[in-house]
């Protein structure tokens, strides 16, 4: 029998890290702030499914329920999350601008596992 | 190759596959949520699951946690619009017949190639995906239960 590898402790901030985070990337898509993004929702899918994961297995409650990920747009769960509709279409806009910049889908993307990390510039 | 055209095939009726079970669901005296849902609403995340299917159906693979983020989103928003876990179950027992049922229809079309062998493989792949949405709708629902789950901030 395995043990829980985390205390729910932790499980619990790693839950509210993850909304957090899910959050500040739709807010980034949300103002068409696109670069990076993709690199970004690739990792954050990693920690999704690894939280995801720990809760399947047992032993582990949610307090706290994380947001569900999804990179099919949906303007419900968008609008709830206290997203306006022109942000919500800066969002919708973000998955043709994936295809049409990488040629490919977000989906595809992430499943592939071969991610191009990202670096920002710095400014001279 | 066959597995991507009866994909193509299915993404492209899903209409016709949520349009049959939205009737099926508000008709059915077991659910009574969707009674205050408008037709945006009641088909909610649906389309979506469909297309996480046929994503699955193109590249032959059976569901697991990674590839079933529509369902989980879909129990999600379910349980915001104050679905109990009954009617939940209830109406993903209606869309598992909604696909086996317009799936067994495609038989028809000779183009498919849908003999029972590969029938019982699509079955077998759609059953497991809403088998997992399932399991985890229960996990969820039994913390709201035990007074675990902070229902608050994904409630209506």
């Amino acid at each position: 029998m395995g043990g829980v590898a985390i205390t729910q402790d932790q499980f619990d901030r790693f839950v509210d890290d993850y909304n957090e985070d899910y959050l500040l990337l739709l807010k980034r898509a949300s103002g068409r702030h696109y670069d990076c993004l993709v690199t970004s929702f690739s990792i954050l899918k990693d920690f999704y499914d690894l939280l995801c994961t720990l809760y399947d297995n047992g032993g582990l409650v949610y307090h706290r329920m994380p947001y569900p990920f999804t990179v099919r747009a949906d303007e419900q769960l968008l609008s709830h999350l206290g997203f306006s509709e022109e942000e919500i279409a800066n969002i919708y806009n973000f998955l043709p601008y994936v295809k049409a910049t990488m040629g490919i889908e977000l989906q595809e993307y992430i499943d592939s596992g071969k991610w191009e990390l990202c670096f920002r510039e710095e400014k001279q | 190759m066959t597995n991507q055209v009866i994909a193509d095939r299915l993404e492209a009726g899903i209409q016709e596959v949520v349009a049959r079970w939205r009737s099926a669901v508000r008709s059915d005296q077991r659910i009574r949520s969707d009674s205050a849902l408008s037709q945006r609403e009641l088909t909610d995340h649906v389309p979506q699951i469909i297309e996480e299917i046929c994503d699955l159906i193109r590249s032959d693979q059976e569901p697991s946690i990674s590839t079933t983020d529509e369902a989980r989103a879909n129990v999600y928003i379910r349980i915001r619009q104050g679905y109990s876990g009954p009617e939940l179950v209830w109406e993903l027992s209606l869309l598992r017949m909604a696909l086996l049922r317009y799936l067994a229809e495609l038989q028809s079309e000779a183009q498919l190639d849908i003999d029972l062998d590969r029938y019982v493989r699509l079955a077998r792949i759609l059953n497991l995906y809403i088998d997992l949405e399932l399991r985890y709708a229960i996990s969820v629902y039994t913390d709201i239960a035990s007074g675990e789950a902070s229902v608050e901030d994904f409630q209506a």
